[in-house]
């Protein structure tokens, strides 16, 4: 198929009418409404499935350290230690986390750590629709357990999903 | 009898209108190009050899960064290229695959978008940046719907998709393909017609389709120069067979051409959607994944696949050994890199500011050509 | 009498000249809000809105305020490698003459509002505007940088360029009314029509060259940022860049003081001699006056956003292609509306009829016949898809 447009007539050349046409496009976007936002004041909420900060549940991990193989460049660093516990009146040997660190700054959010993840729910996950992560120094950037489970002296921003939302990331059904 | 005063100029990496870093050593006389040289690699990051470093779900992300106005074609060229290598391309579910047309189409009307926008402000016209870059958002708000992310998207896993489509994206993508067409028609009511736009590109950078085969360009530019090519035809892959759609070719080769071709690109893309749309609801949910196994270990040998990327034929060659879990060798064909040749050719004689009006033409990405 | 020459040659003209000055130059100062306010709003986003709202100003108002600020408190980087005499007086140059017009344009009714009443007034701004070239040129040359040379060069060429066809456009408007002096041309259109509907050829020759002089869009290859980074003013910064765009906008506002003299009635707003003709005016006292003033500056800034209007919208030309627009065009066009209006008035001379009357029905028919094809609903781009689907 060739493209191919109607050649404008003599009239429409001789009295400029392909300029005015393009003043005319801009004059009716003068009073169209803007599409920008004035961003500290107004924020846009961001999807369901934002890949935002990183949010860590110590008590459903279960130390499998699949998300550290999934990482793709390897940022995060987990180390666990055996130990036995009486769970249920039984001792049983038990893995416990005793690191658990990611290095946000080099994280490129694609979230194939918490596809990796078997828990259900999932105990790392992104969808925290937090999205403003700048800091003043590198090293802050740095996460431990405690900080990723806390998010101590982090902002934490409102429209947060609490864990129970965390199901909408579960597959639906895709007629609706 | 007259001396030829010659100059030389740096035309970038710090350029405004270079498209990122790309250099280009110009040679001119007053401000006819006598020669032009480009000069890439600013952007190079290995990322052909950090592939062979990694399993192959780890690449998907890195493909991402390759192209990164296209992502969800990169990585759909990646995920096909494995898939054929471990011979499960007949596998993938039909609703996946519908998923995967609609995300590329999408993305390819986001590449053209930005392709339109920085090409219009290269040329001097400053409204269409904005106008497409209100319609980009749009597509970058469906993609971030769909996967989390925006611009590196990571949407693809090998044998399928990661996530079934939220509620009501599709409803989002119908909103969306209404309104588009509209929006197209309102960027050609700046630029189609205008005197000055047609002045600016009207046998400007002009390649024979002999010589673009020869060059062994690919996708817009090759088309605008009128040789009917597009993979998706050519090569069909994924559903695309049961889609209607046209290959719009150009007669003259020349910018303006190649701009036209690109706009009814959009078109054709925003058809194949609203096809897409019914066909997805047809396809049970969640119906996304072949059964395959985890851990992805393609059996020993070698493929080539390419798919048709907004810029042109995006290729994957794999080696697999057999053994381990990521490729012995994985060498990318980027469209942009093969395309970025002809330029010397296509300067030689014009203007200075008909460069960047070439620049922009042949749509490159540095992320793409540098790797 | 000495005291009453002073008085009357010195310090009045002074006076106005520095009232004048001082009110275009917020005028000029509020242009770079407003320009990019009003592109931001053509182009689907709001422009500046946030300086100021600390203190209750509303629409980033203050930008005007912060904008010269900033110009001054700016570090001012001299290329170590630059001509340094021709680098200081580049920015200096195109300002004195872009500043000394200001005291050739009628502002309102005269005397009260009219700085010097010069009777070939329309000549010396002329004379004086061309001179604002040499500071581009030597600016663009003692930055040391191919950038900027090449910018200066172009911008030279321009404005030699579309001087001519400048100057040609307004010979049409000279042999109707028969005068240099803008208050004489002024008063003439009041009495008869607006230059516009007879000179409409003129008038758009000269929309088109004062764009060009001016370096804006769809003519500011000098500066064009995706060629040239930024042209002649690459390698400068703080309040010598200040400088160069207090100059670009004084200019701009002077073309535009003299498209409305010439072509739209300045302060008048008359047909035939009925509405608020000069002699009206005059009859209500300063009220009048200042109602002139105010009639002018609206017409004025009327261009002055046409000049964002058209930056908003169109591509730029090529270099070649504006020289070819330039001469091949524009020059001949002129050449020939002069011809034309020269032997249209002489026939009617010769045949007892008002040629300016034949020209204006022209001017005005041409301009009722673009309007009404430029709004009727326009077919649609054919689309493929649509063939296809068909």
């Amino acid at each position: 198929m060739h493209v191919e447009y109607p050649k404008p007539r003599w009239t429409d050349k001789f009295l400029l009418l392909d300029m005015l046409e393009g003043l005319k496009t801009t004059f009716r976007e003068l009073f169209k409404p803007k599409v920008t936002i004035r961003y500290p004041e107004e924020r846009l909420e961001p999807a369901n499935r934002f890949r935002g900060m990183f949010k860590f549940s110590f008590d459903r991990c279960i130390a499998c350290k699949l998300c550290a193989l999934a990482c793709p460049i390897d940022i995060i660093y987990i180390d666990v230690h055996d130990e036995q516990r009486e769970v249920d009146g039984k001792m049983k040997k038990l893995k416990v986390l005793d690191r658990y660190d990611i290095d946000v700054k080099r994280c490129m959010f694609c979230s194939l750590c918490e596809e990796a993840c078997p828990t259900k729910p999932k105990s790392i996950w992104l969808t925290t629709k937090t999205y403003e992560l700048a800091t003043y120094d590198r090293s802050d950037l740095y996460f431990n357990m405690q900080q990723l489970e806390y998010w101590e002296g982090r902002p934490e921003y409102a429209g947060l999903p609490a864990d129970e939302s965390l199901e909408t990331k579960k597959i639906e059904g895709g007629t609706a | 009898m007259f001396d030829v005063h010659e100059m030389e100029v740096n035309f970038g990496p710090q350029h405004p209108s270079t498209h990122g870093v790309l250099r280009v050593i110009l040679r001119i006389d007053g401000e006819r190009i006598i020669d032009a040289k480009p000069i890439i690699g600013y952007l190079h990051r290995g990322t052909e050899k950090l592939f062979e470093a990694m399993s192959y779900p780890m690449c998907i992300p890195h493909t991402d960064r390759m192209d990164y106005v296209a992502s969800a074609t990169n990585n759909l060229g990646f995920v096909e290229t494995v898939e054929k290598l471990m011979g499960i391309t007949k596998q993938i579910p039909k609703r996946a695959q519908l998923m995967r047309v609609m995300l590329s189409e999408l993305q390819r009307i986001s590449s053209h978008l930005l392709w339109l926008a920085t090409h219009a402000i290269d040329i001097g016209a400053m409204t269409p940046f904005f106008y497409c870059f209100r319609e980009r958002e749009q597509v970058l708000d469906l993609f971030e719907e769909y996967c989390g992310a925006r611009l590196t998207l990571n949407c693809m896993r090998i044998g399928g998709m990661p996530d079934d489509l939220p509620p009501g994206w599709l409803d989002g993508v119908e909103k969306f393909v209404d309104k588009f067409e509209d929006a197209v028609d309102e960027y050609e009511s700046l630029l189609t017609n205008n005197r000055i736009w047609k002045k600016r590109t009207v046998g400007i950078g002009v390649i024979s389709p002999e010589d673009a085969i020869d060059w062994g360009i690919t996708g817009p530019p090759l088309r605008g120069s009128g040789v009917e090519w597009d993979l998706r035809r050519a090569q069909p892959y994924e559903c695309y067979p049961e889609l209607k759609f046209e290959i719009p070719i150009g007669k003259n080769g020349d910018t303006y051409d190649r701009y036209l071709v690109r706009m009814e690109e959009m078109r054709q893309s925003n058809w194949i959607l609203k096809q897409c749309i019914p066909l997805v609801k047809k396809t049970p949910a969640g119906d996304i994944k072949a059964k395959i196994s985890r851990v992805v270990r393609p059996p020993e040998g070698e493929v080539y696949h390419s798919i048709e990327s907004p810029k042109g034929e995006l290729g994957y060659y794999i080696i697999s050994d057999g053994k381990s879990q990521s490729a012995y060798r994985c060498h990318v064909r980027p469209p942009s890199f093969v395309n970025l040749q002809a330029l010397p050719a296509m300067a030689k004689g014009h203007l200075v500011s008909d460069l960047v009006a070439l620049i922009g033409t042949i749509d490159i990405v540095l992320g793409e050509v540098d790797r | 009498m000495t005291q009453d020459l002073l008085l009357r040659y010195l310090i009045w003209p002074l006076v106005k000249f520095l009232v004048a000055f001082i009110i275009v130059q917020v005028i000029v100062a509020a242009m770079n809000w407003v320009e990019r306010r009003l592109l931001g709003l053509m182009q689907a986003r709001l422009g500046p809105n946030r300086v100021g709202r600390e203190f209750g100003i509303p629409w980033g108002l203050a930008q005007i305020v912060a904008d010269p600020i900033k110009f001054i408190l700016k570090e001012d980087i001299v290329p170590s490698s630059s001509e340094k005499v021709a680098y200081f007086l580049g920015p200096m140059l195109p300002l004195i003459p872009a500043f000394l017009v200001f005291c050739l344009i009628p502002y309102g009714p005269p005397p009260t509002f009219v700085v010097t009443h010069v009777n070939v007034g329309l000549l010396l701004i002329l004379a004086l505007t061309s001179t604002g070239v040499y500071g581009i040129i030597l600016g663009g040359w003692a930055s040391n940088n191919k950038y900027s040379l090449m910018g200066g060069l172009r911008s030279a060429a321009q404005m030699v360029s579309y001087e001519v066809p400048f100057g040609l456009s307004i010979v049409g408007v000279l042999m109707l009314c028969g005068s240099f002096d803008l208050v004489h041309i002024i008063n003439y259109q009041a009495d008869h029509i607006w230059n516009l509907f007879p000179q409409l050829i003129a008038a758009f020759i000269f929309l088109v060259a004062m764009n060009a002089e001016n370096n804006r869009t769809p003519f500011d290859l000098p500066e064009a940022e995706s060629e040239l980074v930024a042209g002649y003013h690459t390698e400068y910064s703080a309040m010598k860049f200040a400088f160069f765009m207090l100059a670009e906008y004084s200019s701009m506002m002077v073309n535009c003081c003299l498209m409305v003299s010439l072509f739209f009635g300045g302060w008048t707003m008359a047909i035939n001699g009925y509405g608020l003709t000069t002699g009206v005016l005059r009859g209500m006292g300063l009220l009048g006056g200042i109602l002139g003033a105010l009639i002018f500056i609206t017409k004025v800034m009327v261009f002055m956003l046409m000049y964002i209007w058209f930056r908003a919208t169109f591509p730029r030309f090529r270099f070649d292609q504006l020289m070819d627009l330039g001469w091949k065009w524009m020059i001949p066009l002129a050449l020939a509306n002069i011809a034309v209006t020269a032997i249209v008035v002489l026939l009617g001379d010769q045949f007892d009829f008002q040629g300016e009357v034949v020209l204006s029905i022209a001017g005005a028919a041409i301009i009722v016949f673009t309007l009404i094809l430029l709004l009727r609903p326009r077919a649609k781009v054919t689309h493929a898809r649509r063939v296809s689907e068909a």
